[in-house]
């Protein structure tokens, strides 16, 4: 077994069933409260934090930055890299700036369209899309970049970038086929772990698993924080392939206004629970309610 | 179809090619028309309301438009392509509306600028010889008809009844041709009074013998008493006269053909108790009129088919009846008339007066006094394809020379004669052409479904029981919403849109748009004449302006609309009314444009031509505000026509909003009763509340 | 076919403002056949320019002409009108011609009537849909004849992204989703390993990245011309 590139990749290998958090960058230059909840939440009690790249296509922070004030800090990122923004070179760039600033999980995704966000007015580059960019990072690892040099031979690099590649997937998506058929491809190309989109319904997601046994790549379920029946319901209704089953939604509605946050937690942990022994770990996206992480991780049963 | 491949440059060179090609394709109605009158076009004006131009269209080619608007076979009827659709148009009785509707004094006379060429004479005022005469006033010649009896018209006048053609039908006719310069000299009788030979020491350059077929044909009846047996034409001719011959109370005509009919018909109306026919052929061979046949029947006359007379029977020296043999059959193999008898086979019919109504023959009187020579069959000689007799300035046409016709075959006949008269008389060869254009075919099935149904206006006739007693016309004409209605039925065939090759896009509009599924794309958009129902509806969407109509100039509408703009008088808000000129009961609507109340009214033979360009040049044109006023879609003429006339306007107020015009300065009026009443009262409403609120006129100055 | 929308009214106004007098000059090409940009259309907008400057007291002469195309220069003798009599011609053709013409007749202004915005076909009666981008380097062969880069939002290649849903895109659920069309059509006939491939990044050389394109049929080029 080849030496591991990062933390995450040495707990995956060794077997164990891993935890990883979320965090997304500021709108604008004051970073120090969101590393601040990462530091004193999210450290120590998951193995990774992935830091989003413009997610929803709305203006923040890099996410390269705050990867890298998560090292500086302690903890170990998972840098999230999206293709919206930045043709080839760019991306090409940035893979080694992370490298030389010492990331290396690295979450290859095709990104929201502009329409999503604040800045509609903007174009779309997508030069790269999710499978490219798993191929240009694998490229990279091999000492090579896309272009050519004068003789038309792949340039060679002064010093080869490694990585933890991962990439994403729907579990639950309707057209699962599609999907399956991409991640098969992203695998070839060389994602190496896989954090799937929230997944309520471990019965679901067993055939999920069970349909891509052959891939042999570890998958992290994702599990997104259930914060009230209204958010539970939104998801159902706008988000696609994802699926929050009524009688979670009902739970939530019962909850008092008081005991909404432990019914999430709970809710989390018991999901955590039903799928643990189907996947090799669980994404957990708090969306904000990073205080929660430790006690999840408790009602998973995880600690 | 014909391939006709029309461009933009062929307009620009000349504007009317595109309305000439109705020339050049004819409709059914007009190549049957022995005179080739323009059926179309004058369906279109009447259908419209526009009597002199319809009465003017007419007597172009048919000089005798009130006599043909009674009595003629009308063979534009029987080729009339709405018979596959519904019903023939009843154009007959269209042309006799509005001959009638204009009277003496509704007809434009054309008077030829000079009559300075030679002096020509023509002998017989009938409808060949007065057709020819007029024929060579408007070339520029001075006719002179000779007409032996004191009247002319000839057949139509003296033996044609009063109660299917009236007296003064006939001499408005005769005196509209005679006001073009004709001198008309009654009571003269070439070969008696004068001959030919002396008009020609007279100055006349040529002579033009019409005299028709003036006798009454004779067979002999064994033993019948000379006061028993009449023959019709003089029967008729007394009767038209004011003379009143004596019958008695039983009259047996013989005969099968139309003056047979005329005869017991008139015996009739004198009085006669009981009248029949007897004719060599069966009802179904019978010459006569389909519908003469029947309205005899209706009047009480039966007929005894099959027989024929020979001899009579007497009672006290006067006449009692007669035997009649079997008539084995009428037609030989090569369909000529040659009837066979079986004379073993006799009847008895009972009779005081027979009339004999076998066929009319010629009168040779003319030939006294001339060099004219008869053939070998005792026909006078005559060459058809010039027209002239054996004496080179001497021509002939009518009756006299062509196989028995009716009277516009006999207009025709003259017509033609005259033109031959006026090359000889030009001094070229006589070279007639009578090749005529193709005609529109028949309409396929799929369109003729597609087509709105509307049943043809009924003629009301006198009761039989009435009619028997008097002279008067049997037929009473239409009225003017009948007749509007009835005008409005014509499909205007070959009138329609018409491709301009080099400016279509192929772009597929007029295909999507068409309601009868006609145009063809291939290279460009094809339209068949067979097919269009002039509809307009493509002209109005075609993007490239690649569609022009047959029958209409480009721009018709905003000239109109322009011109109607220019009559308005009075102060206020200048309001625009598109109306809708062919729906059934706003048929009591006279299709000029009207300035009343306030409002410039355009009437038009289709709301379905008014295109979004024609509402904004309206406004162009200075009008403040546009009101469309159509029937719903269930009376329109046009299927889905009110549909996309709503979305017409809806673009045109898309239009007005993006330059910052109210929308409401165009409004649409779908009324579910389209009366003269109802229209009336919703353009007054609307003209009111216009000027009541603030519709200011666009732009400070006009 | 290129289609092309008439700009908004405020905007042709807006250009038209330091002018007097102007041609509206109509193409018998795409923009007929899309009905924006026709002799019709020319005839329309001039009547609503007249009837505007009238509104506003402006004096303002308004022509119409139109010939086959705007992009070939031959045509230009069709013209009726010169160009050369304006102050300014504004062009409903698609923004080739307002170009190519610009070019024959550089002393006056040529204004861009229309907004060109795509290649597309007539889905129904009076609707036009996009269906080709001009990427220069078409890929229907592999995607069933549905084109990702045109009708993808995101013109991806190697399948839909997460957000597709219900077979619809993530910017509008009046898109359809590309992909899914794609993957319905490949399952269809059977060719579902063409979706399996790996496809490697557009090479951007041939759209419009690489710079103005140009068609060269060597058959019919004028070498003295070139010269």
């Amino acid at each position: 077994m080849t030496q591991a590139a990062s933390k995450l990749q040495a707990a995956l290998q060794a077997g164990k069933f891993v935890v990883t958090g979320e965090i997304g960058p500021p709108k604008g230059t004051n970073v120090e409260p969101c590393l601040h909840e990462a530091e004193k939440y999210l450290k120590g009690a998951v193995v990774a934090v992935n830091v989003t790249d413009l997610q929803t296509a709305v203006m923040r922070v890099g996410s390269m930055v705050i990867s890298r004030l998560l090292l500086e800090r302690g903890m170990e990122p998972v840098f999230q890299m999206v293709c919206r923004d930045r043709n080839r070179l760019a991306l090409q760039s940035d893979l080694l700036s992370a490298h030389v600033l010492g990331i290396r999980n690295v979450l290859a995704l095709t990104g929201d369209h502009v329409a999503l966000g604040d800045h509609r007015q903007a174009k779309c580059v997508f030069d790269l899309d999710s499978v490219g960019l798993l191929a240009a990072m694998s490229n990279l690892e091999s000492g090579h970049d896309m272009g050519v040099d004068v003789k038309g031979n792949p340039n060679a690099l002064d010093g080869a970038p490694r990585f933890f590649k991962g990439c994403c997937v729907t579990p639950c998506a309707e057209d699962l086929d599609m999907q399956i058929i991409k991640l098969e491809k992203k695998a070839a190309a060389g994602a190496q772990f896989v954090q799937t989109q929230a997944v309520y319904d471990p019965a679901a997601f067993e055939k999920f698993m069970n349909r891509i046994a052959h891939l042999k790549v570890p998958v992290l379920v994702g599990i997104v924080l259930l914060k009230s029946a209204g958010m539970a319901k939104y998801m159902n209704a706008s988000v696609p392939g994802v699926t929050v089953p009524e009688p979670l939604i009902q739970r939530l509605t019962d909850a008092s206004k008081d005991d909404r946050e432990k019914v999430s937690v709970e809710i989390c942990g018991e999901l955590i629970r039903s799928m643990k022994h189907l996947c090799q770990g669980a994404h957990l996206m708090t969306l904000g309610w990073d205080h929660c992480v430790p006690d999840i991780i408790q009602a998973a049963g995880l600690a | 179809m014909r391939q006709v491949n029309l461009t933009s440059k062929d307009i620009t060179e000349n504007p009317s090619a595109a309305t000439e090609l109705t020339d050049r394709e004819w409709a059914p109605c007009r190549y049957n028309c022995p005179v080739h009158a323009d059926v179309r076009l004058y369906l279109e004006h009447i259908a419209q309301g526009r009597w002199r131009e319809s009465i003017d269209t007419i007597r172009r080619h048919l000089p005798f438009a009130g006599v043909c608007g009674r009595v003629c076979h009308h063979p534009c009827e029987a080729n009339c392509r709405r018979k596959d659709v519904d019903s023939a148009v009843a154009i007959r009785e269209l042309k006799r509306f509005v001959a009638e509707l204009q009277g003496a004094s509704g007809a434009t006379v054309h008077r030829a600028a000079r009559q300075d060429k030679a002096r020509v004479a023509i002998v017989g005022g009938g409808p060949a010889g007065m057709s020819g005469s007029l024929e060579l006033a408007k070339l520029g010649y001075r006719p002179t008809v000779f007409e032996r009896s004191p009247r002319a018209g000839g057949i139509p006048a003296t033996a044609i009844p009063e109660y299917r053609l009236p007296r003064g039908v006939i001499q408005i006719d005769v005196d509209w041709i005679c006001a073009h310069g004709v001198d008309l000299v009654t009571g003269t009788a070439i070969g008696r009074d004068k001959s030919v030979d002396q008009l020609r020491k007279e100055g006349f350059q040529a002579v033009l013998i019409a005299t028709g077929l003036s006798s009454g044909k004779d067979i002999p009846i064994p033993g019948a008493p000379p006061d028993g047996v009449l023959g019709a034409l003089e029967f008729l001719t007394d009767l038209g006269m004011g003379r009143r011959p004596r019958i008695g109370q039983d009259v047996l005509v013989i005969g099968g053909g139309n003056v047979a009919v005329d005869a017991a018909r008139s015996a009739v109306r004198i009085g006669a108790g009981r009248v029949r026919m007897m004719c060599l052929e069966t009802r179904e061979e019978m010459p006569a009129f389909e519908w003469e046949q029947r309205e005899a029947e209706e009047e009480g006359i039966s007929f005894i088919h099959r027989r024929g007379p020979a001899e009579a029977i007497t009672a006290n020296g006067r006449m009692a009846g007669i035997k009649a043999r079997r008539v084995t059959r009428v037609f030989d193999e090569n369909k000529r008339f040659d009837p066979q008898y079986d004379d073993s086979d006799l009847i008895e019919a009972a009779c005081d007066t027979l009339i004999i109504a076998i066929g009319q023959s010629p009168d040779y009187g003319f030939l006294n006094g001339s060099a004219l020579r008869l053939d070998a069959r005792g026909r006078l000689e005559y060459g058809p394809a010039t027209c002239q007799t054996n004496v080179p300035d001497v021509f002939a046409c009518g009756e006299i020379v062509t196989p028995p016709g009716s009277v516009v075959e006999a207009c025709a006949s003259g017509q033609r004669a005259a033109r031959a008269m006026d090359m000889y008389l030009s001094g070229g060869h006589i070279v007639l052409d009578d090749s005529l254009p193709p005609f529109i075919g028949q309409i396929p099935t799929a369109t003729a479904e597609k087509v709105r149904k509307v049943i043809r206006q009924p003629v009301a006739a006198q009761p039989p029981e009435v009619r028997r007693a008097n002279s008067q016309e049997v037929d009473h004409t239409y009225v003017e919403s009948a007749a509007l209605r009835e005008a409005r039925r014509c499909m205007s065939c070959g009138a329609g849109a018409e491709v301009l090759v080099d400016k279509c896009a192929a772009c597929l509009t007029c295909l999507r748009v068409c309601p009868f599924d006609i145009p063809v794309v291939t290279d460009v958009a094809r339209i068949d004449s067979d097919r269009c129902q002039s509809c307009g509806i493509c002209i109005a969407e075609c993007p490239a302006n690649a569609i022009v109509s047959r029958s209409l100039e480009a721009g018709w509408i905003a000239r109109r609309t322009a011109a109607a703009l220019e009559a308005l008088r009075g102060a206020g808000p200048r309001i625009v009314v598109y109306l809708c000129g062919h729906t059934a009961s706003a048929a009591q609507w006279r299709g000029e444009e009207q300035s009343s109340d306030g409002t410039a009214e355009v009437c038009l033979p289709s709301l379905s031509a008014l295109s979004a360009l024609d509402l904004l040049k309206a406004f162009e044109n200075g009008a403040d505000t546009v009101l469309v006023v159509t029937p719903q879609d269930s009376v329109e003429r046009y299927p889905q026509a009110v549909k996309r006339l709503r979305k017409r306007l809806a673009q045109a107020r898309k239009m007005l909003k993006e330059i910052g015009l109210k929308r409401t300065r165009i409004q649409l009026f779908e009324l579910t009763r389209p009366s003269r009443t109802a229209v009336r009262e919703t353009i007054a409403a609307a003209a009111d509340q216009l000027r009541a609120g603030p519709i200011k006129p666009i732009g400070a100055t006009r | 076919m290129i289609v092309g929308e008439r700009k908004p009214m405020d905007e042709i106004l807006a250009m038209l403002e330091p002018h007097r007098r102007v041609l509206v000059l109509g193409c018998g090409g795409c923009v007929t056949v899309c009905l924006s940009g026709g002799e019709k259309q020319a005839d329309e907008l001039a009547s609503q320019l007249r009837l505007a400057a009238r509104k506003k007291g402006r004096q303002l002469t308004v022509d119409v002409d139109c010939i086959t195309r705007q992009c070939d220069r031959e045509f230009v003798a069709n013209l009726k009108c010169n160009p050369s009599d304006y102050d300014a011609v504004l062009s409903i053709a698609c923004g080739a011609g307002v170009g190519f013409m610009s070019e024959l007749y550089p002393q006056t202004p040529f204004l861009p009537g229309l907004n060109t915005t795509f290649y597309g076909a007539c889905t129904a009666n009076g609707i036009w849909q996009e269906y080709c981008y001009g990427c220069g380097d078409c890929v229907l062969a592999w995607t069933g004849g549905i084109c990702p880069i045109a009708r993808c939002s995101k013109g991806l290649i190697n399948g839909a992204c997460g957000g597709t849903n219900k077979g619809k895109c993530e910017v509008s659920s009046e898109m359809d989703c590309a992909w899914h069309l794609i993957y319905e059509r490949l399952e269809a006939a059977g060719r579902l390993d063409e979706l399996r491939k790996i496809r490697p990044p557009r090479d951007w050389r041939l759209d419009r990245s690489g710079g103005l394109r140009r068609l060269v049929h060597e058959e019919l080029v004028d070498e003295e011309a070139r010269k």
